[in-house]
């Protein structure tokens, strides 16, 4: 059996061999590269796609979030899950849920438009975070004219790195918002890669957030959970 | 000479409109099913309304605006429609549920729409809502799917226009023999999704409960006087506090399981999340709408997750 999470941006594929966890990640458009040769009987989907592959039987990644991140973190309080086109919190203790997903500003997508700004990578933003000496003010929420206010402390005297620090801090204001206050908040999703995000977002909710290994396989891994 | 369509943009008595010799039509009843955009909106609902009116679109002789108590941007898209030349009238719900000034309000609407001319229509009318509650009764124990349930419900509001073809449609109802599991309650104003309540059901999720709709069928009276007194209790128009104690017997009686609160853009209802999700003691899924259509799969992601929550409940 194999959990299969087919997201906006990246497929990812969980399955147990030999005791241990395997997994492989690919782009969304090339997810049949993952299955094949894998009978859709043997599927357990999750994600965007979840209904469009061939599976066995299918969840939301709500539910999957919750299954994946107790085989890391059984008290797990909240999952912040930020992924390319949307970001989902879910408090575990009382099964409530929201999703961010009108607005670029508290998703991968919005990383995105600044790596594409300063062509680069990505992975890169991390990195370039960490060389900042100063974190300039980003204030507006609105992913698109963010952008705007980038380019404004770009021509205001701020390097490069800055400027990606104060993204960073500006994506971490809009998404904490949705947090709810707890003690164990675990985050997964591939902008969780971003330790430059990641140290924004600690900061603004003044708390250690918890992150597994591999962030972006945890949905993958929770549908693989829930039908075992 | 044809009987005089009079538009409504909400819960206006219809047992008053139709006693009057004239016959209502709901002008947000079109809107799900209309794929209209607006241009300059804050609510799509009233903006639509009030656009197909200007537009001539919908074709009324005149229209009563529901501009106190309820929706207030009703005030100003039923404004914008007067000025294009309908000749409107403005009802105001009291927020104190003060029967004195209802009358007052209805005997006002009544001069509007030309004085009482037939009175045996309150007792039509009633005999109708009575069978809209067997309906609604049907409903929750599944004789009945949600989608058809609501479909007529919803209509309660103008009765189609037409009392005896209205009589025939519930009449024609077949009984069916659903499975009613995850049982929930739709709080709010209605979604403006036209397929909302077919997909919610698509997805194992059987809403036993249309708040709105409920308003509409369970008013009524034989007078003026006693449609005021009991006009009165349209939880819409009165403190919150007044609504969530309402709420809370029917969800009770009803045996829900979770609740799914609509909000629609830019509607003063928005703000009302918070304090029922306090208060409400039960699971509760906010969604939130726009533009007409169909329920779009943001919406239906959120839906599946919640039943997928109430199963693990």
């Amino acid at each position: 059996m194999i959990g299969l999470d087919v997201g906006s941006t990246a497929a990812k594929m969980v399955w147990i061999e030999s005791g241990g966890l395997k997994f492989r990640i690919t782009s969304t458009h090339n997810w049949k590269e993952l299955v094949e040769g894998i009978d859709g009987d043997e599927i357990i989907s999750t994600g965007y796609f979840r209904n469009s592959v061939p599976h066995r039987a299918s969840l939301t990644e709500l539910t999957a979030a919750i299954y994946g991140v107790r085989h890391y973190f059984p008290d797990a309080e909240v999952i912040v899950d930020i992924g390319g086109q949307d970001t989902k919190v879910i408090d575990v203790r009382n099964n409530n849920f929201i999703i961010n997903d009108k607005c670029s500003a508290g998703t991968g997508a919005f990383l995105e438009f600044v790596a594409n700004y300063f062509k680069i990578e990505l992975n890169e933003l991390g990195s370039m975070h960490a060389m900042a000496k100063r974190i300039p003010d980003i204030n507006n929420t609105c992913g698109v004219f963010a952008l705007s206010e980038m380019i404004s402390q770009l021509v205001g005297g701020y390097s490069k790195e800055e400027v990606i620090a104060g993204m960073h801090y500006a994506f971490a204001r809009r998404i904490s918002y949705m947090i709810p206050q707890a003690h164990k908040v675990v985050l997964i999703g591939g902008t969780v890669k971003n330790e430059g995000m990641v140290a924004a977002l600690m900061d603004v909710l003044n708390i250690d957030v918890l992150i597994p290994d591999e962030p972006q396989i945890i949905n993958a891994l929770g549908a693989l959970k829930y039908y075992s | 000479m044809p009987v005089k369509k009079i538009g409504i943009t909400a819960l206006v008595p219809p047992e008053l409109i139709f006693s009057c010799g004239v016959t209502p039509f709901d002008v947000n009843n079109v809107i799900p099913a209309s794929r209209k955009y607006p241009g300059n909106k804050l609510c799509a609902w009233t903006a639509i309304w009030k656009d197909m009116l200007v537009k001539k679109e919908i074709e009324v002789d005149s229209l009563v605006v529901v501009a106190g108590g309820d929706c207030h941007n009703a005030l100003v898209d039923g404004q914008k429609a007067a000025m294009s030349g309908i000749p409107t009238h403005f009802f105001f719900y009291p927020f104190d549920g003060d029967p004195e000034y209802l009358g007052s309000q209805l005997h006002r609407l009544s001069l509007f729409l030309g004085g009482i001319k037939s009175p045996e229509k309150f007792k039509e009318i009633g005999e109708l809502k009575k069978q809209g509650q067997l309906l609604d009764k049907k409903r929750c124990s599944g004789k009945l799917s949600s989608s058809e349930a609501f479909r007529i419900l919803i209509s309660f509001s103008d009765l189609a226009g037409d009392l005896a073809g209205f009589s025939m449609i519930i009449s024609d109802l077949q009984e069916k023999d659903i499975e009613v599991r995850n049982r929930v309650a739709l709080i709010g104003v209605p979604p403006i999704f036209h397929d909302f309540h077919e997909t919610a059901q698509s997805l194992d999720l059987q809403i036993v409960f249309d708040e709105l709709p409920y308003e509409f069928i369970r008013h009524g009276g034989s007078n003026i006087q006693e449609i005021a007194v009991n006009y009165c209790g349209y939880t819409f128009a009165r403190p919150l506090e007044f609504r969530i104690d309402f709420l809370k017997n029917e969800l009770k009686r009803r045996r829900v399981d979770g609740v799914i609160h609509y909000t629609q853009f830019a509607c003063h209802h928005m703000l009302e999340d918070e304090v029922l999700r306090e208060k409400l003691d039960y699971p509760m899924l906010t969604i939130q709408g726009d533009l007409p259509g169909n329920t779009p799969q943001q919406v239906k992601l959120r839906l599946e997750a919640f039943r997928e929550m109430l199963d693990r409940q």
